[in-house]
């Protein structure tokens, strides 16, 4: 055993002594880990202590899992978690397979200036604010002088207070989610599209293919390794909803169902300063996301060969 | 050190040409004989911090010889951020002032109980006349400000003056539909209704917002009109005493009678549509539309509309009006000023000069303070009248509003001082000033709840239950609001929850901290 490791040792050390210009490129980057990713961990303890910002991390007393007791004894904390995994489910079901499509929509489009255009118009959504989109919604959807109410009414229907609606906040989140990065997120799989070898395209084209069974034969499986990447990452984003544009977007009548973990640890741990709290939160949210992660990454190496690791 | 002296002599020298008064040559208030400087944090409204280039605080500095010299940084948009910063470096200056959101209150006995900050009492018994004098003669404030061990951890800033907000309403549509103020429930009903049928703003249309609020703490003000409170202090969803019992207003069941006629009225489109949405700029639009016709609001700044209207709505008249007589035929203003701010200054445990620093904070509460720091330096801002200070008018007339100017010079800034209404009197204006003369005459404030501070244990309790039900109150008072759930059917269900949330446990910690403040002093 000793001696294994002293030979890897020495290898190492013969390796570094060939090859140290690549070592050193490599360096900033783990330098970067270990400061902005590593180094912060030790923050963790927080979670299990009774932190004061004055006393610091070493001097607080330590209480154990006192923390995630109350956590898990908190109705509120309980109904955020299940309404971060709705809000991620559905956002998966309904909002995942949406830039797939667009991508290979905008594979069919023939005339090059169009399709330039339209990828534009896409995108742009992408690169507004949150804090705007979420200035857009709110004034398209009010009651009195919205777009959308107006249409209703002039449609014969009752206007609807969409923002106080529990039932309505998780269309309007993802549908507004998805009109804001659907297209950017297009741009992976028309990258992936790009990658297809021609020559599948030709044999299939002599063999009398049409375009629907050669996007339904060949463009599909062959990005399928992108898509199930994709989805390893999502999945392990399922516990983390973006908190600003919740934020944004819900007003107490909404909590119901718009309450995520992350908004319930801004609003305990930075609005009502229970940092030690917010942190067991968010470690506990992490350790799922870890948990979520490694089995999608199992399941998909079992079943398509295909996983991040 | 001899840097400091020739600035400081430069500065006394600016000083002195600024107020070169010789009627003002006082006793003397110097508190050092050589200049004495002393750190400060000091970040406030989240954007500005102490300077040393105000002319108050060279006034200042000239009267008692202390050089107070800032470390706040700038570079944060956040007052609360640079406190937190600051405490979590551990590198405290000797003084540690300012505000937050949030308010300070609760920071400075939290950190002064670990030994961030020192305790005042000692230090204000023996060095501080002015300060103990105030204190003598407003033990609530004292109480309100003290740790849980009755310690005094900071020196607060003191507003003045009783009123803040008051019902306002359209007296031109009033006028025009033949209408007097309302003075019942019934009345309030009748009026809102016809602010909704008869066409008040005549522009044929039905587009009237009968009633309108600007803030959450006064979207649901009508719940006055059977008696129910909407918060215990100027502060959102306080709680509030009830003969001496601490107890939350959302949980009371004069609030079950109010929310569900303000819900039954909500759902007649007698209260704004988006009254939990619009915002900070519901008043602006409303009333600039001629649109609203009623609201709960400052009485200062709501009044200045009659005087940015005129010319643009034809004869808008915005005025004040006693709050209605409720149900049970009293009348009470549920809204009213802090009493004391949580914000102020504080003593840290490394100043090497504690007595130099309480000798400089009782100057600011000596008659001379008082002046500098409500109304800025003689000359600049204003000008002895009849041994009393008024603003000059290049002050009064001046664009901006007078407190801003007073911000610039360094007067008005919350540091541990006590404010004067008087200084708020002059430049408010002439229907706001007849409003709060109203609510003088009818003196039916209810009385503010100070707050308590809560030991580690209670506070442990607190904690754990509080934010959950505030939130859950909250929730179900916009959902009702709205009519999504009927109060009627909800209200056993609500209650219930409230238990099972701990609202029992919150109120008996409260309680107990309650009474060992402001009990055992009576």
């Amino acid at each position: 055993m000793k001696q294994s490791f002293r030979n890897t040792l020495h290898s190492f050390a013969e390796d570094f002594r060939l090859d140290w210009q690549l070592y050193l490129l490599l360096a900033p980057m783990v330098i970067w880990f270990v400061l902005f990713l590593y180094k912060p961990m030790y923050g963790l303890l927080i979670a299990f202590k009774d932190f004061s910002i004055f006393r610091g991390i070493e001097r607080s007393p330590w209480v154990g899992f006192a923390h995630f007791e109350v956590l898990f004894q908190n109705d509120m904390f309980i109904r955020a978690f299940w309404n971060t995994i709705a809000i991620s489910g559905l956002g998966l079901i309904f909002a995942f397979p949406i830039p797939i499509i667009l991508a290979l929509m905008f594979n069919e489009v023939q005339n090059a200036v169009a399709k330039r255009w339209a990828q534009t118009i896409v995108y742009l959504p992408h690169f507004i604010s949150v804090v705007i989109v979420a200035g857009i919604v709110i004034n398209f959807l009010s009651p009195s002088t919205g777009v959308v109410n107006l249409l209703l009414t002039s449609l014969g229907f009752e206007p609807i207070y969409f923002l106080t609606r529990p039932e309505w906040f998780r269309p309007v989140f993802i549908g507004s989610s998805v009109w804001k990065e659907a297209g950017f997120e297009s741009i992976v799989y028309l990258a992936a599209i790009a990658g297809v070898s021609p020559t599948l395209y030709e044999s299939a084209r002599v063999d009398g293919a049409s375009r629907w069974q050669m996007m339904w034969r060949i463009t599909l499986p062959c990005i399928l390794p992108t898509i199930i990447i994709m989805l390893i990452i999502r999945i392990g984003n399922l516990v983390e909803v973006g908190f600003e544009y919740i934020i944004l977007l819900y007003r107490p009548p909404t909590y119901e169902t718009a309450d995520v973990v992350s908004t319930f640890i801004y609003r305990t741990g930075l609005q009502g300063t229970q940092y030690d709290l917010a942190t067991a939160a968010g470690l506990f949210n992490a350790v799922i996301a870890f948990a979520l992660v490694y089995s999608a990454n199992r399941i998909s190496r079992r079943l398509s060969s295909t996983s991040l690791w | 050190m001899s840097a400091l002296h020739k600035g400081a002599s430069v500065l006394a020298l600016i000083a002195a040409m600024i107020t070169a008064s010789p009627g003002l040559a006082q006793e003397t208030t110097k508190i050092v004989d050589d200049p004495l400087e002393l750190t400060i944090h000091f970040h406030f409204r989240d954007k500005y911090v102490y300077s040393e280039k105000w002319p108050v605080e060279q006034k200042a500095a000239e009267l008692t010889n202390i050089h107070v010299r800032n470390v706040a940084s700038l570079a944060t948009t956040s007052s609360r951020d640079a406190f937190n910063l600051l405490i979590a470096s551990g590198d405290l200056p000797d003084i540690v002032g300012g505000d937050a959101s949030g308010g300070l209150k609760e920071d400075f006995i939290r950190y002064g109980l670990e030994g961030a900050f020192i305790p005042l009492d000692d230090l204000i018994e023996e060095h501080a006349p002015h300060l103990k004098a105030f204190f003598d003669s407003h033990p609530d404030i004292r109480r309100a400000i003290s740790g849980p061990d009755g310690k005094l951890y900071f020196i607060p800033y003191v507003p003045d003056g009783k009123f803040s907000r008051g019902w306002f309403i359209r007296q031109d549509w009033l006028d025009k539909l033949g209408l007097k103020q309302p003075e019942t429930p019934e009345e309030v009903h009748e009026v809102l209704k016809a602010f909704r049928d008869k066409d008040p703003n005549g522009n044929g249309v039905k587009d009237e917002v009968p009633y309108f609020a600007r803030e959450e703490v006064d979207a649901i003000r009508l719940i006055n009109l059977w008696d129910a409170r909407v918060s215990g202090s100027e502060r959102y969803g306080d709680f509030a005493v009830y003969d001496g019992q601490l107890r939350h207003p959302w949980a009371e069941e004069n609030y079950k009678t109010g929310i569900s006629h303000v819900a039954q009225w909500y759902k007649e489109g007698l209260i704004d549509k988006e009254i939990f949405t619009r915002g900070a700029r519901a008043r602006e639009y409303l009333l600039g539309n001629n649109l609203g016709g009623m609201t709960h609001d400052w009485f200062a700044s709501t009044s200045t509309y009659n005087d940015a209207l005129t010319g643009k709505i034809d004869g808008f008249a915005l005025r004040p009006m006693l709050p209605p007589k409720t149900v049970s035929g009293q009348r009470f203003e549920d809204a009213r000023r802090l009493q004391v701010q949580p914000a102020g200054w504080a003593i840290t445990a490394t100043n090497e000069h504690p007595v130099e620093t309480i000798k400089y904070f009782d100057f600011w509460f000596s008659e001379q303070g008082r002046i500098l720091s409500n109304f800025g330096v003689e000359g600049l801002t204003y000008e002895m009248v009849d041994g009393k200070p008024h603003f000059t008018k290049e002050v009064l007339g001046n664009k901006d509003p007078v407190n801003a100017q007073l911000w610039a010079v360094g007067a008005q800034v919350p540091r541990g001082f006590w404010m004067t209404y008087e200084y708020e009197r002059q430049w408010t204006n002439k229907i706001a000033l007849e409003g709060i003369d109203l609510y003088e005459e009818c003196n039916c404030l209810k009385d503010e709840f100070l707050g308590v501070s809560l030991n580690a244990d209670e506070k442990a309790v607190f904690d754990r239950y509080w934010p959950s039900i505030l939130t859950y109150m909250t929730e179900m008072q916009q959902t009702w609001v709205l009519g999504a759930q009927d109060v009627d059917t909800g209200w056993d269900a609500y209650k219930k929850r409230l238990g099972e949330l701990g609202y029992d446990k919150v109120i008996a910690v409260m309680q107990s901290a309650y009474e060992r403040q402001y009990e055992a002093a009576r």
